[in-house]
C-alpha cells in the first residue's frame, strides 16, 4: 500500500498546533537538542533548559527514581542524574517528562492513560531490544518508541471527530488502528505524524521513524531503528500494553520483513530469546503503569 | 499437571516477597528456565523461593545461595533440579485457567482455520489435550467450541482427544464432577450451560459435552502411539514438557509437529516455552498469549 500523501488542508490544519499554548516552552529546544551529535552537547545546556520549567524539572526527578530508568530513589538535581545515569539516559527522562505535559488534548478520543501506557511501554521495548543488540543506540531507540505514534496526539487535536470515528471502527472490529484510520479518513496516524514531525524538523530518523513504522518495507533511511520501533510495538500490543481493545491479530515476528530488515543490521538479533524477552517485558508492565501515572499525574497538576 | 501460577488460600494472603528479593532466586529462575522452558516471573518469584525453602528443609541446606551451589556443583544436581521442578508443580488447575489463549483460539484462530480452503472440503476439527491430567482443560475446549456451535462451526464437525499418562487422572476426568476450586473461573452462564449438579457441593458435565470428546491415556514418549495421533488441527500442551529431559522433550515436540495438519497450532502452559527445541514450528503471538504454528503449505515455508 502506497502512502497517502496527504493534502494541504490536512497539512494546513497541522501547521497551527504550534500554537497551542500548553506545550511546554523547552520541548521543541529539548528535540533540537536530540538531533545534535553528542559530542557538541553540553551538560550545562541541559539543564539550563530544564530550569526554565520548574514542573517539568521535578517531574525528571521523579522518573528517575523509577525502577525503568535504573534508579531506586530520585536523584536530589538534574546534574546529580546526569553524573548517575548519564546524559543520554537524562535525556530520555526529560523527553518523557515534556511529551507528558504536552498535549493537553481535550478532545481525547482514546483514553491518555492508555495511550501513555503504549507510547512508553513501546520506548522502554525500543530500548530494551537495542540494549541487546551491539552497536544499538538504545537511548535513540527509546526516543522512537515514545514519538513512534505522534500523529495519534496529532489526530486528537486537529481531526478530532474523524478520529473518534476510526477509533470506534478499530474497537468495534477489533482490527489494528492503522488500518481503521485509513478506511474512515483516507490516511492514518503516520502520515499526520509526519507533518507534524517535519513542521518540529525533528532528527531525519525519528521523521522516518513516526512516518513508517507500519510501513517498514516503504522506509529508505534508518530502516533498522524504523524496523526496531515496529517490532516493538507489535510486541506491546500483543502484550495488554495495546490501544485499550483487543486486536483480533496474529503476529509472527520472525516473520516479519522487519525482522529481517533488523537482522541485515544486526546479526546478533539472531540471539535473541523472543519468549523470554516477553515474559520479561510482562514482568515491566506493573512499573509501566506506575511510569505513566508518575507522568500524567503531573500533567492534571498544571 | 499445572504450574502454580495463581497463589490461592494463605499464601495469596501473605506472599513471601521479601524472602524472594535475593538474587540467588533470580539466578535459580534462571537455571529453571534453561532447563525446563519455564518462566517465573518477577510477581511469583516467591513461589520460587517457597519451593526452594522447601528443598533446602528437605536436603539441609541453609539458604538460596548454598542451595545454588547444590544445584550447580554437587553430585546430585539434576536429581535436585528435578525434585525443585517438582515442587514447582502440583497436581490441580482449574477450567477456564488461560483466558488469553481461549481469546486466541475463538477470536483469531477458528476463524482462520474455518476460513482454510483445505478445512472446508472435511470440515472437521481435531483438538487434542495433550497431558489433560483430570478433564479441565478439555471441557473448557469443548464449551468454548460450542458457544461457536451455530456461528463460526455451523455445519462443522469437531472433536476433542483428550490423555493423560495417570490412569487415575483419566477416569476423574471422563466422571467430569468439580467442586468450587476447579470452577472458581467458571462463570454462571458456563455452569448453568453445560453442568448439572453432581451432590451438595459439586456439579458434573453434562453427557451432550461429553460426547464431543475421548479420553485415552497415552505415554508422550510412546512412538508408536504418537504416531497414530495425526491430523489434528490445534494441540495444547500446558506445563507437561517440564517432567522431559531434554531428548525426550525434542521428540515429543517432533510429533507434534508431525501430528499436525498444516497451519495447525501448538499451545504450551502460559510462562511456558519451547525454547530452541524445534526449528520448524513459528512462534507467533496473538494478545496475551503465544503459540506455535506449523505454517500452511501456501505460506511456502513449512
Amino acid at each position: 500500500m502506497n502512502t497517502t500523501a496527504i493534502t494541504q488542508d490536512i497539512r494546513e490544519r497541522i501547521s497551527h498546533i504550534e500554537s497551542t499554548p500548553a506545550i511546554p516552552a523547552v520541548l521543541l529546544p529539548l528535540l533540537k537538542l536530540l538531533n545534535m551529535p553528542s559530542d557538541r552537547v553540553q551538560m550545562d545546556e541541559v539543564a539550563q533548559l530544564i530550569s526554565y520549567d520548574q514542573a517539568i524539572s521535578a517531574q525528571c526527578l521523579r522518573i528517575a527514581g523509577s525502577p525503568l530508568f535504573g534508579l531506586s530513589r530520585p536523584p536530589k538535581s538534574i546534574p546529580a542524574a546526569v553524573v548517575v545515569l548519564g546524559l543520554h539516559r537524562v535525556e530520555s527522562i526529560l523527553l518523557t517528562s515534556c511529551m507528558g505535559l504536552a498535549f493537553p488534548v481535550k478532545t481525547w478520543s482514546i483514553d491518555p492513560g492508555v495511550f501513555w501506557r503504549h507510547s512508553l511501554a513501546c520506548a522502554m521495548v525500543c530500548r530494551k531490544f537495542s540494549e541487546s543488540l551491539a552497536g544499538a543506540d538504545a537511548e535513540k531507540a527509546y526516543a522512537a518508541g515514545l514519538l513512534h505514534d505522534l500523529g495519534i496526539l496529532v489526530n486528537c487535536l486537529v481531526f478530532p471527530g474523524e478520529f473518534a470515528a476510526a477509533m470506534e471502527r478499530a474497537r468495534q472490529l477489533q482490527m489494528p488502528l492503522d488500518e481503521a484510520e485509513r478506511t474512515t479518513m483516507g490516511f492514518t496516524h503516520c502520515e499526520s505524524g509526519r507533518a507534524l514531525a517535519e513542521q518540529w524538523g525533528l532528527a531525519d530518523a525519528l521523521i522516518e521513524v513516526v512516518a513508517h513504522h507500519h510501513t517498514v518495507e516503504q522506509t529508505e533511511t534508518s530502516r533498522g531503528l524504523v524496523a526496531l520501533v515496529h517490532l516493538s510495538d507489535l510486541l506491546c500490543r500483543m502484550r495488554g500494553l495495546d490501544y485499550g481493545y483487543y486486536e483480533r491479530h496474529k503476529v509472527d515476528l520472525l516473520a516479519d520483513p522487519a525482522w529481517q530488515i533488523l537482522l541485515q543490521e544486526h546479526k546478533d538479533l539472531e540471539n535473541v530469546d523472543l519468549v523470554r524477552f516477553t515474559f520479561e517485558l510482562d514482568d515491566a508492565v506493573s512499573e509501566i503503569h506506575e511510569l505513566v501515572s508518575m507522568v500524567l499525574g503531573n500533567a492534571a497538576q498544571t | 499437571m499445572t504450574i502454580v501460577t495463581q497463589p490461592s488460600g494463605a499464601s495469596a494472603a501473605t506472599p513471601n516477597r521479601t524472602a524472594a528479593a535475593d538474587p540467588a532466586y533470580r539466578q535459580i529462575r534462571d537455571l529453571v528456565y534453561k532447563v525446563s522452558g519455564i518462566y517465573q516471573a518477577e510477581d511469583k518469584l516467591y513461589l520460587l523461593a517457597d519451593g526452594c525453602a522447601r528443598r533446602c528443609k528437605a536436603i539441609g541446606v541453609q539458604g538460596p545461595r548454598q542451595y545454588w551451589d547444590h544445584l550447580t556443583a554437587h553430585p546430585n544436581r539434576d536429581g535436585e533440579l528435578r525434585q525443585l521442578l517438582n515442587e514447582l508443580t502440583i497436581g490441580e488447575t482449574c477450567l477456564f485457567r488461560s483466558q488469553p489463549q481461549l481469546d486466541a483460539l475463538r477470536k483469531v484462530i477458528l476463524p482462520e482455520l474455518t476460513g482454510d480452503k483445505m478445512r472446508q472440503v472435511t470440515k472437521r476439527l481435531r483438538i487434542w489435550s495433550a497431558g489433560c491430567s483430570t478433564g479441565e482443560e478439555p471441557y473448557t475446549l469443548a464449551m468454548t467450541l460450542m458457544e461457536e456451535k451455530d456461528g463460526l462451526l455451523k455445519d462443522w464437525q469437531f472433536e476433542i482427544v483428550a490423555t493423560d499418562l495417570n490412569d487415575r487422572s483419566v477416569e476423574k476426568a471422563k466422571a467430569g464432577v468439580y467442586g468450587d476450586y476447579a470452577l472458581r473461573n467458571t462463570s454462571d452462564y458456563f455452569k448453568r450451560k453445560y453442568f448439572v449438579p453432581a451432590d451438595e457441593t459439586r456439579i458434573q458435565v453434562r453427557p451432550d459435552l461429553k460426547k464431543f470428546i475421548t479420553f485415552n491415556r497415552l505415554n508422550l514418549l510412546d512412538d508408536s502411539k504418537m504416531l497414530f495421533m495425526k491430523g489434528m488441527d490445534i494441540i495444547f500442551c500446558c506445563n507437561v514438557l517440564i517432567y522431559f529431559d531434554g531428548a525426550s522433550k525434542s521428540r515429543v515436540i517432533a510429533h507434534f509437529f508431525n501430528d499436525l495438519s498444516f497451519g495447525g497450532y501448538l499451545f504450551l502452559g502460559t510462562s511456558e516455552s519451547l525454547l530452541k527445541l524445534n526449528e520448524q514450528f513459528h512462534l507467533v503471538h496473538f494478545p496475551g498469549t503465544i503459540a506455535y504454528w506449523k505454517p500452511s503449505l501456501q505460506s511456502g515455508k513449512p
